[in-house]
């Protein structure tokens, strides 16, 4: 049995596993089915949260029905509930944006026919656009892209669905959980979600009762507003329209 | 191309099931009495309908038993695909601690851990299948290539109070000696290059 299975049996909530593991405890934890609130009404399509005033923001390298599909499985991976916000708040979709502008420029093609793929994917097998599936059948649609099993008549993935879901996994974790200068976490989302006090230069004795005590105050900075990781650098790169690595 | 896909299946169904026969662990050989296994949605050598696969919404089959022997105290069903695997079989679902009450599965069982089994099969648990998942994944064998998947109930002489978790394999030992009737359906799937 998998650590990940003995925690769902066990009943812990993924928001709890996040906590305990931090972010790179997370990369490697989580899968679609770690999912932490069903709806009661899981069978009924979900409900659109967007409002047209604050629809899919402008992205610089994915067209708007791209951008949406990518928005809607980062919410489903890392889903807002009671808890507190998800990867959608977390504005990870940006921070992959961002990122193929420059680090993760060899991933654009993946994305492009990954996203088409997924989306004849679940036509095919569920009569609809992923946006318009019931909570259960987008999770089980996002499963069989994750085993693999995707790629049935009328998909057409490049080669395997697990690796294109993998990809959009690991980006949607580093997109809500990484330094905000890389254009996601927004509003400490992501940091707040694993109780990440914040980048500190210096802890105090203090400061580590405090953070075993769960009782430190959260520092919400970018690391690269530290004098220390050389401000003048990250301008330049910024200048140059560059993605800092 | 029909009777060369009818000859296949027949083919398909009788390796399977001398192949199926031979890996159950001798230990765990079913005793005499037979439990009529059924779906409202398949039968024998009939295809899996695509919503009980990932070419459709992929839920996980009902299926009903019936002649459950006298004795039985909690029951269990496995699909196992005896043509995948290395070794075989490939398991695609493991559920067991079925009420004795129970007269079947209904459709679509849970996929996340926070969703609730029915009320008739309370207490119910799904073990790991051949991917590491607590759930059924249905059939998605190489174009094609038709597979026979064989959903395999056991009758179960005690509350044996098992824990989460288990594969087939360890199922199987956890209940060496206390099976006491086995029914079994095979059905068949097969994945098309375009859309059928």
């Amino acid at each position: 049995m998998t650590d990940d299975d003995k925690h769902q049996a066990a009943g812990i909530t993924r928001r709890a596993l996040l906590r305990n593991a931090g972010a790179a405890g997370a990369a490697a934890a989580v899968g679609v089915t770690d999912v932490l609130v069903t709806p009661a009404s899981a069978e009924a399509p979900v409900e659109q949260t967007r409002t047209s005033a604050d629809a899919v923001e402008a992205y610089e390298h994915f067209t708007s029905e791209e951008a949406e599909l990518l928005e809607a499985i980062a919410d489903h991976l890392i889903p807002s509930d009671d808890e507190g916000p998800g990867a959608l708040e977390a504005r990870a979709v940006r921070y992959i944006d961002r990122a193929i502008g420059g680090a993760l420029a060899d991933s654009i093609d993946a994305y492009r026919s990954g996203l088409a793929a997924f989306d004849r994917y679940c036509r095919s097998s569920r009569d609809g656009s992923f946006m318009e599936l019931s909570h259960r059948d987008r999770t089980s649609a996002l499963i069989d892209v994750e085993t693999g099993a995707a790629t049935g008549a009328g998909a057409g993935f490049v080669g395997s669905s697990a690796a294109f879901f993998a990809m959009v996994r690991s980006h949607v974790i580093q997109g809500t959980f990484s330094d905000p200068f890389y254009g996601g976490n927004m509003n400490f989302v992501g940091w707040d979600l694993i109780g990440y006090p914040g980048v500190r230069t210096a802890v105090t004795e203090n400061d580590q009762r405090r953070l075993e005590a769960d009782d430190l105050r959260p520092y919400r900075r970018s690391a690269y507003e530290w004098d220390e990781f050389n401000k003048a650098n990250v301008s330049n790169v910024r200048r140059r329209g560059q993605h800092a690595d | 191309m029909l009777l060369r896909c009818c000859l296949n299946r027949t083919f398909w169904l009788g390796f399977s099931l001398s192949v199926g026969l031979a890996v159950y662990p001798a230990a765990a050989q079913p005793a005499a009495q037979v439990i009529l296994l059924e779906s409202a949605v398949m039968a024998d050598g009939e295809a899996i309908p695509r919503d009980y696969t990932p070419d459709g919404r992929n839920l996980s089959p009902p299926l009903t038993w019936g002649q459950v022997p006298e004795g039985t105290r909690e029951l269990a069903v496995v699909c196992a695909d005896f043509g995948a695997g290395n070794p075989p079989p490939w398991v695609h679902w493991i559920i067991y601690s079925i009420p004795r009450t129970a007269s079947g599965l209904p459709e679509g069982l849970p996929i996340t851990w926070d969703q609730q089994m029915p009320t008739e099969i309370s207490g119910s648990i799904q073990g790991l299948n051949s991917w590491g998942r607590p759930y059924y994944r249905g059939p998605a064998p190489p174009t094609g290539t038709p597979h026979l998947y064989h959903f395999t109930v056991y009758a179960i002489d005690a509350v044996l109070g098992l824990e989460s978790g288990l594969t087939r394999e360890e199922f199987l030992e956890a209940v060496d000696g206390h099976v006491i009737g086995r029914g079994e359906l095979v059905p068949v799937y097969e994945r098309f290059a375009s859309p059928e």
